[in-house]
C-alpha cells in the first residue's frame, strides 16, 4: 500500500471516530433535564426567557434519535449552545481564549521534548547506575505530583516568597498597552510573538516572565512518560544488531547513540504523543486555573465548578468535545508522520 | 540422605508456582524502590484503619472535619483548642494548625486517608468489573463484537481523565431516578438467547451475536416506537462524592478492558486452553479456570498504577470546587480552601504554609507509594520483563 493510499484510509477512519466522540458527548448531555439541555441550543441570552419554545424547537422532549439530529446539525454549523460565564456563544468563546492555550502548550511542548528525550537516552545508556536511578526516580515523582499542588508551591516560592515570576499571563502595563493604547496590533494571538512582530520586545519578555511557572508545572507533571517510553525504546534499539555492527566499524561512542539508536528509538516515543496530548489538555486545565491564565481550561473548570454556582453545561460540554476532535487529528497526524517515517506500518 | 535431598529437589521442581512465588519475593526484596512503597503504602493503610483512634471523631459524622470557632484566618500549627466538645472528644492541640473557617487540618488528613482509600478501591472495583465483563467478551470471542467494544474504549479513551470526569459529575443528578426494569429487562435479553442457543447447540461467537441482536432488537422497539417508558423506577440520592466516584468508573473502565482483552487475544491460542476446548469445557469455564488467573498480573500492575491516578484526579476534581463538599475530609478539597490563601494573601503566603503543604504532601506520597509499588510489580510481575 502507498503511503497515498494509507493517509486516505487513514482520514476516511476519521469521520466514524468523530462521530462517535459526538455521540458520547451526546450521551452525557441526555443526563440533563431538557432545561438544563436547552442552553446547548441557543445563541444569545434573549433566548432563555422563553425555554419552552427552545424545547419545542428542538424537539427535547422527544426520542433520543430526533434529539440526536437536531443537535449534531446544530453542532455542523458551529452552534455549541450559550456559555453565560464567558457571556457569548461556546464556539466563539472557545476561539478567543484558545491563543492562550495555544501558546502555554507552544512552550512547553519543546522542553518536555526535549528534556523527555535527553533525560531518557542517557538513563538508557547508563542502565542501573545511578544517573539511571535519579532519573526514573524523578520521573516517578512527576508522575506523582498534583499539578494544582506543583503549582500553588511554585507560586509560593518563586512568587510570593522571592517575587521572581509572577502568576496570571500579563503585568498591568502590557494589558494595558495591548488593550488600551490602541497601537497594539494582533497578528497571531500568541502574545509572545505579536510583542516581537510589533517591534515591543519587552512585552515578549514580559509574558515569557510570567510563562515560567506554569511552563515547569506542566513539564514536571507530563516529562515523566516520555523518558520512560524513551528509555525503554532506547534500551530495545540498543539491543539491535546494527548498533554491534556500528560498533564493529569503529564508529565513536557519540556517533552510534545519535545516528544508529536515537534516531530509530525516537519512533515509538512519537506513538506516546496521543496520551501527550490528553496530559496537556488535563495540564492546562489546571495549571491555568492555579495561574490565572485566561484561557480555555480556566474557562472549562470555573463553568464546572465554582461553589454554588449554576454549572455552565454548554462550556464544559463545548470543551470536552473539543479536547475529543484534538486528540483524533493529533493521533491521525501522528499515525500519517509514522507511516512516512515507518514504511513497516503501511504494510500492515 | 543423598535420595531424600534428591526427593526435596523434584518437589521443588513439581511445583513451579511456589518457585515462581520464591523469585517474585527475592525480586521485590532486592528493588528498593518496591519497598519504599510498599512501606508508604502499609503506613497509610493503618492511618486508615487506626484512623478513629489516631484522630477521634467530635461530631456524628466523622467525615466532617470539625471545626473549631468560624474565624477565616488559618492559626498556626500547635494553637490550643478552644471548643468545649471537641476538648471533651480528647483534642487539646491543633498539631497542623487549622484551615480558613477553622477546619481542623490534622483531622482533616487522617480521615482524608480513609476517603482516598475509598475512592481508589472502589473506582478500580467498578471498573474492573465493567473492564472484566467488556474485555473478556471482546478478547476470548474476537470478531465484530471485539471490533464494536474496541471502537467504543477507543472514543472514551479519546477524551482526557479529567475533562470527562468534569463533565460527567456535573450531569450526573443529585437525585437519580434509575429504571432497573430496563436494567433487568436488558439483561434478559441478552441472557436468554445466549440460553436457547445453547440448548440449540450454537458454538461460540453466533450465540453472543444472537443474544446481541436480540438485546438491539429491543432497546429499538422500546426507544423508537414504545418512546422508552419506565418500567420499575427506583430513586437514589447521590451525594457529591457519589458523583465523583461513578463518574471516575465511566472514565476508567476502558484501560482494563483494553489489558483484559489483550490478554485473552494472547492467552486463547495456548496450548492448554485449546486442550480445554477439545476436551469440552463450556466457554465460561474456560474463561474463568484456564484464562483469567493467567492473566492476573497485567491486571494487578494496571491496578496499582490507577490507584495512584485514581485519586490525583479525584483530588484535581476537589481543588476544581465539582469534588467533595467544603468541610469534608478530603485532601483535595482542603488544598481548595489553600488557593483562596495564595490568591488573597499575595504579600506574606507562607504565613499560612501550613494550608496547602500539608494535605498537598498527604497527596503526593499516597500516589508516591502506589505508583512505586505499580512500577515494581511491572517489572516483578511482569512476564515479559520479569526474567531481564
Amino acid at each position: 500500500m502507498g503511503l497515498r493510499e494509507y493517509v486516505i484510509r487513514r482520514v476516511l477512519l476519521v469521520i466514524p471516530t468523530l462521530l462517535g466522540v459526538a455521540m458520547l458527548i451526546f450521551a452525557v448531555s441526555q443526563l440533563f433535564t431538557p432545561e438544563q439541555r436547552a442552553t446547548l441550543y441557543i445563541t444569545n441570552e434573549k433566548q432563555m426567557q422563553n425555554i419552552e419554545a427552545v424545547i419545542r424547537l428542538y424537539h427535547l422532549n422527544e426520542s433520543v434519535f430526533v434529539q440526536f439530529i437536531d443537535w449534531i446539525s446544530q453542532v455542523l454549523q458551529g452552534n455549541l449552545g450559550y456559555s453565560h460565564t464567558a457571556k457569548s456563544p461556546v464556539l466563539l468563546a472557545l476561539l478567543r481564549k484558545l491563543p492562550a492555550t495555544i501558546e502555554l502548550v507552544v512552550w512547553s511542548i519543546p522542553l518536555i521534548l526535549l528534556v523527555g528525550i535527553y533525560v531518557g537516552t542517557q538513563s538508557a545508556i547508563h542502565r542501573d547506575k545511578p544517573v539511571d536511578h535519579a532519573s526514573r526516580t524523578v520521573a516517578i515523582i512527576g508522575w506523582s505530583l498534583p499539578s494544582f499542588w506543583l503549582g500553588i508551591m511554585l507560586i509560593a516560592i518563586f512568587f510570593a516568597a522571592l517575587g521572581w515570576f509572577p502568576p496570571e499571563r500579563m503585568s498591568t502595563a502590557t494589558a494595558n498597552y495591548i488593550y488600551l493604547s490602541g497601537e497594539w496590533r494582533s497578528y497571531t494571538g500568541l502574545l509572545t510573538i505579536d510583542g516581537l512582530l510589533n517591534g515591543q520586545l519587552w512585552i515578549t519578555l514580559d509574558v515569557l516572565r510570567h510563562m515560567v511557572l506554569p511552563t515547569i508545572t506542566l513539564t514536571t507533571i507530563n516529562v515523566a512518560l516520555i523518558i520512560r517510553v524513551m528509555r525503554s525504546s532506547m534500551l530495545e534499539a540498543l539491543g539491535k544488531g546494527y548498533i554491534v555492527t556500528a560498533r564493529a566499524k569503529g564508529l565513536s561512542h557519540s556517533e552510534v547513540i545519535n545516528h544508529h539508536a536515537r534516531r530509530n528509538a525516537l519512533i515509538p516515543t512519537m506513538t506516546v504523543s496521543g496520551l501527550l496530548t490528553a496530559g496537556m489538555l488535563t495540564g492546562v486545565t489546571i495549571t491555568e486555573t492555579v495561574f490565572n491564565i485566561d484561557g480555555v481550561g480556566r474557562w472549562a473548570a470555573l463553568a464546572a465548578g465554582g461553589a454554588g454556582a449554576v454549572p455552565d453545561i454548554p462550556a464544559v460540554l463545548g470543551f470536552a468535545l473539543f479536547t475529543g476532535i484534538v486528540y483524533v487529528f493529533t493521533n491521525l497526524i501522528v499515525d500519517i508522520l509514522y507511516a512516512y517515517v515507518d514504511p513497516r506500518i503501511r504494510l500492515e | 540422605m543423598n535420595i531424600r535431598h534428591r526427593l526435596e529437589e523434584l518437589k521443588a521442581e513439581m511445583s513451579p508456582a511456589k518457585k515462581e512465588l520464591e523469585f517474585t519475593l527475592k525480586r521485590i526484596r532486592k528493588s528498593p524502590l518496591s519497598i519504599v512503597g510498599a512501606v508508604i503504602v502499609l503506613f497509610y493503610v493503618v492511618i486508615a484503619v487506626f484512623a478513629p483512634i489516631i484522630a477521634p471523631p467530635v461530631t456524628s459524622d466523622p467525615y466532617r472535619i470539625w471545626r473549631d470557632g468560624f474565624s477565616l484566618i488559618p492559626k498556626p500549627l500547635g494553637t490550643p483548642v478552644e471548643d468545649p466538645i471537641a476538648r471533651k472528644a480528647g483534642w487539646t492541640v491543633h498539631y497542623f494548625g487549622t484551615a480558613e473557617g477553622q477546619f481542623d487540618i490534622f483531622y482533616g488528613c487522617i480521615w482524608g486517608t480513609i476517603t482516598a482509600f475509598r475512592v481508589g478501591i472502589l473506582v478500580v472495583g467498578i471498573s474492573l468489573l465493567i473492564g472484566l465483563l467488556l474485555g473478556c467478551v471482546a478478547g476470548y470471542y474476537g470478531g465484530i463484537v471485539d471490533e464494536l467494544l474496541m471502537r467504543f474504549t477507543d472514543i472514551v479513551l479519546a477524551f482526557p481523565d479529567l475533562i470527562l470526569a468534569m463533565a460527567l459529575v456535573i450531569a450526573l443528578p443529585a437525585v437519580a431516578l434509575i429504571d432497573i426494569g430496563l436494567f433487568w429487562a436488558v439483561v434478559l435479553c441478552l441472557i436468554l438467547p445466549i440460553i436457547a442457543g445453547r440448548t440449540l447447540k450454537l458454538r461460540g461467537s453466533s450465540n453472543l451475536m444472537l443474544g446481541i441482536i436480540c438485546l438491539l432488537t429491543f432497546l429499538a422497539i422500546d426507544i423508537w416506537i414504545l418512546g422508552s417508558p419506565p418500567i420499575w423506577i427506583i430513586t437514589m440520592k447521590l451525594s457529591q462524592l457519589d458523583k465523583v466516584l461513578i463518574a471516575l468508573a465511566l472514565v476508567y473502565w476502558p484501560s482494563y478492558a483494553r489489558v483484559i482483552r489483550s490478554e485473552f487475544l494472547r492467552l486463547k491460542q495456548e496450548d492448554y486452553v485449546e486442550a480445554a476446548k477439545a476436551v469440552g469445557c463450556s466457554d465460561f469455564r474456560i474463561i474463568t479456570r484456564q484464562i483469567l488467573p493467567n492473566a492476573i498480573y497485567p491486571i494487578i500492575i494496571m491496578a496499582s498504577l490507577n490507584m495512584g491516578s485514581i485519586v490525583l484526579t479525584a483530588a484535581a476534581l476537589s481543588f476544581l470546587g465539582i469534588g467533595s463538599p467544603i468541610g469534608y475530609a478530603d485532601w483535595g478539597q482542603m488544598i481548595s480552601f489553600a488557593r483562596n490563601w495564595i490568591w488573597a494573601g499575595f504579600q506574606n503566603p507562607w504565613q499560612y504554609w501550613y494550608t496547602f503543604t500539608i494535605p498537598g504532601l498527604f497527596i503526593f506520597t499516597f500516589v508516591l507509594g502506589w505508583n512505586l509499588l505499580g512500577d515494581a510489580f511491572r517489572d516483578i510481575l511482569d512476564p515479559t520483563l520479569r526474567r531481564k
